[in-house]
């Protein structure tokens, strides 16, 4: 079972590449055709005509566009995405360190989101033809219209700033040290044997974690409860009624295996979307992950850094899409033959 | 059209949407004429005011005023203004791209739906926050450009979903019907598969209004919006973000402004698709 899950999922990225390839070439033509000179940026203000024509052309600025791409790509393999002109460091480098607590943030946020989105459309479900269907219907389309930049700001506001029990700045206390090992904090804490710290670096995970769930919850919500509805116009449901099954056991116990089946698709893109949107959330909270940094590199038009951690955003949201909808293959019978 | 309209109408969903989001517009239009100040008149002397009836407030500024002395109020109203701006062309912006394109896909097929099926998934293969960002890098801040930064990331939303509507409608008889009759391709277009897929537009452009607004308050937020001597949301919350223990109720007013007006706008687009959907206002649910 496991070893044809990953045999699917390499294949699926495999088939990706061409797609992986393209989004590069695209990113890379669009950051060359602004107006912003890398050469001039990285060297001091006082640098003359001739110095920066210097530099330009040992950054290899003055070749044609398709040859500047294929050196930054062979580069790229090597794993060299070339060094930020802000910090004066290797991109590649500065996105490894911010990486981890990004992803720390996004795994846990989906989880929630799992978790309530699937709570959530039982609820929905259970709640049909009672006087509470209309006002759920109306609540979960309010829902549907607080974006997670929002949900972040209101919880910060209410748990944060009103009821003072949650930090909301950073990623762990101020004062306590925050080790570097595998650059995951959670774990990284645990390895050093700090207690302290590991408490500390939850407590400020759970707003930004939070607000990312409660914003892709929704939708999952709605077409679980729209896939439960078609589920109960099926026979098996009637028969387990004359069995004398109760309701609540027919939907977690039968409906409930079959209608996940139709989120999961909705999942993969969701999730993708999610891993994008801890960028909004991490500036809110001040969290030391990619999205921060990516607004550094933007408000200083660092345009290597930006590429790559553009690059970075795309990749991840493919293997999150791509690693989901295998997922659906393997899990839906009727996909499964083939 | 007339009869799904005046359904939309009946239907008290759109009705609501429809009060909110004209009195948000109104406030936009009539903005010099209601606002009490200058939104980027500063009083260094009565920075971080409470509101009026608080304890410390000061009746010229009925909401307070933020971390500058400038008039909340004043600012809510003006960002009403600059929100409105921005999700009305934004979102007409990217219907035009995206509604052209996908009636070319979806009409002709073959090699042109291919090639604009293929654009659309490599653009879609750009989260659409990190696009919009490198964007405004590209053109720089105003707001012009935060429009043109939409339009350019949002048209795929049109493109995509309207085009598997037109493939349902080139199916039908009436358009089969049409060519034989010598309509021209441009004819058949827009008499007969235009006026069918428009309910489903109408439905997506209130929607992209806001989406619209969303990233408009989010690219302030960052400061990679409009221009600092516009009022915004997003720029007030940026500001409040800072001073969030001084006067956390300058933070709670611009989400309030945009929580409204995202709702409306989605009440709306959620009322229309269910009364100008006929397969959905027939079928129920």
């Amino acid at each position: 079972m496991i070893a044809t899950v990953l045999k699917l999922i390499a294949r699926r990225l495999l088939a990706a590449i061409p797609i992986m390839l393209i989004v590069s070439a695209l990113l890379f033509c669009v950051l060359r055709l602004l107006p912003v000179d890398p050469a001039a940026m990285s060297l001091p203000p006082n640098a003359t005509i001739e110095e920066v024509e210097a530099k330009r052309r040992e950054m290899g600025l003055d070749r044609p566009l398709p040859e500047q791409y294929l050196i930054w790509l062979k580069d790229a393999l090597h794993g060299d995405f070339g060094s930020s002109i802000h910090f004066r460091r290797e991109a590649g480098g500065l996105v490894s360190a911010t990486l981890p607590a990004t992803i720390e943030l996004a795994v846990f946020a989906m989880v929630l989101a799992a978790i309530l989105g699937i709570g959530g459309g039982l609820l929905l479900f259970r709640l049909r033809n009672t006087v509470f269907e209309a006002a759920a219907d109306l609540g979960s389309i309010l829902l549907l219209s607080i974006p997670e930049f929002l949900w972040g700001l209101i919880l910060l506001f209410v748990f944060g700033v009103m009821l003072r029990w949650l930090p909301f700045t950073g990623q762990v206390a101020p004062g306590l040290p925050a080790p570097h090992i595998t650059g995951f904090l959670l774990l990284d804490s645990l390895l050093i044997g700090r207690f302290d710290v590991f408490l500390s670096a939850w407590r400020h995970l759970i707003l930004p974690a939070t607000a990312l769930g409660l914003a892709f919850s929704p939708p999952v919500m709605r077409v679980l409860r729209s896939s439960l509805f078609d589920i109960y116009q099926e026979d098996y449901v009637q028969q387990a009624r004359l069995r004398g099954l109760s309701e609540n056991r027919i939907l977690l116990g039968h409906a409930l295996k079959n209608g996940v089946l139709p989120t999961l698709t909705l999942a993969g893109v969701q999730f993708g979307i999610l891993f994008s949107g801890t960028l909004l959330v991490e500036v809110i909270y001040s969290y030391p992950g990619m999205g921060n940094l990516m607004v550094d590199a933007v408000r200083n038009a660092d345009l290597p850094l930006i590429q790559t951690i553009g690059l970075t955003y795309c990749i991840v949201v493919l293997v999150i899409n791509t690693v989901v909808d295998s997922l659906y293959v393997v899990l839906n019978p009727k996909l499964r033959v083939s | 059209m007339a009869g799904p309209l005046v359904r939309a109408l009946r239907s008290p969903r759109v009705l609501i949407a429809l009060a909110l989001v004209l009195g948000i517009g109104l406030c936009a239009v009539l903005a010099p004429l209601i606002a009490p100040h200058d939104p980027q008149e500063q009083n260094l002397l009565s920075i971080l005011l409470p509101s009026a009836w608080a304890q410390g407030g000061d009746p010229a500024f009925p909401l307070g005023t933020d971390s500058l002395g400038r008039c909340v109020l004043s600012r809510l109203i003006y960002g009403a203004r600059t929100a409105m701006t921005v999700a009305i062309f934004a979102a007409l912006g990217a219907m035009i791209i995206g509604a052209i394109l996908a009636h070319i896909s979806g009409y002709f097929g073959g090699a042109v739906d291919w090639i604009i099926g293929r654009a659309v998934d490599v653009w879609m293969s750009f989260p659409p926050v990190i696009l919009s960002l490198i964007l405004m890098v590209g053109l720089g801040i105003g707001l012009r450009n935060v429009i043109l930064a939409i339009v350019l990331v949002d048209w795929t939303r049109f493109c995509r979903v309207l085009r598997s509507e037109v493939l349902i409608v080139r199916r039908q008889n009436y358009v089969a019907a049409a060519r034989l009759l010598g309509f021209t391709h441009w004819q058949t277009i827009m008499r007969e598969v235009l006026p069918a897929t428009t309910p489903l537009l109408i439905t997506l452009v209130s929607l992209e209004m806001a989406i619209a607004v969303v990233v408009e308050a989010i690219l302030s937020f960052i400061g990679l919006g409009v221009r600092p001597d516009q009022a915004a949301w997003g720029q007030m919350i940026a500001d409040a973000r800072q001073y969030v223990y001084q006067s956390p109720w300058n933070l709670l007013l611009p989400m309030i402004a945009i929580f409204v007006t995202v709702s409306a706008f989605n009440l709306m687009g959620d009322g229309l698709r269910r009364t100008l959907d006929v397969r959905l206002a027939e079928g129920g649910r």
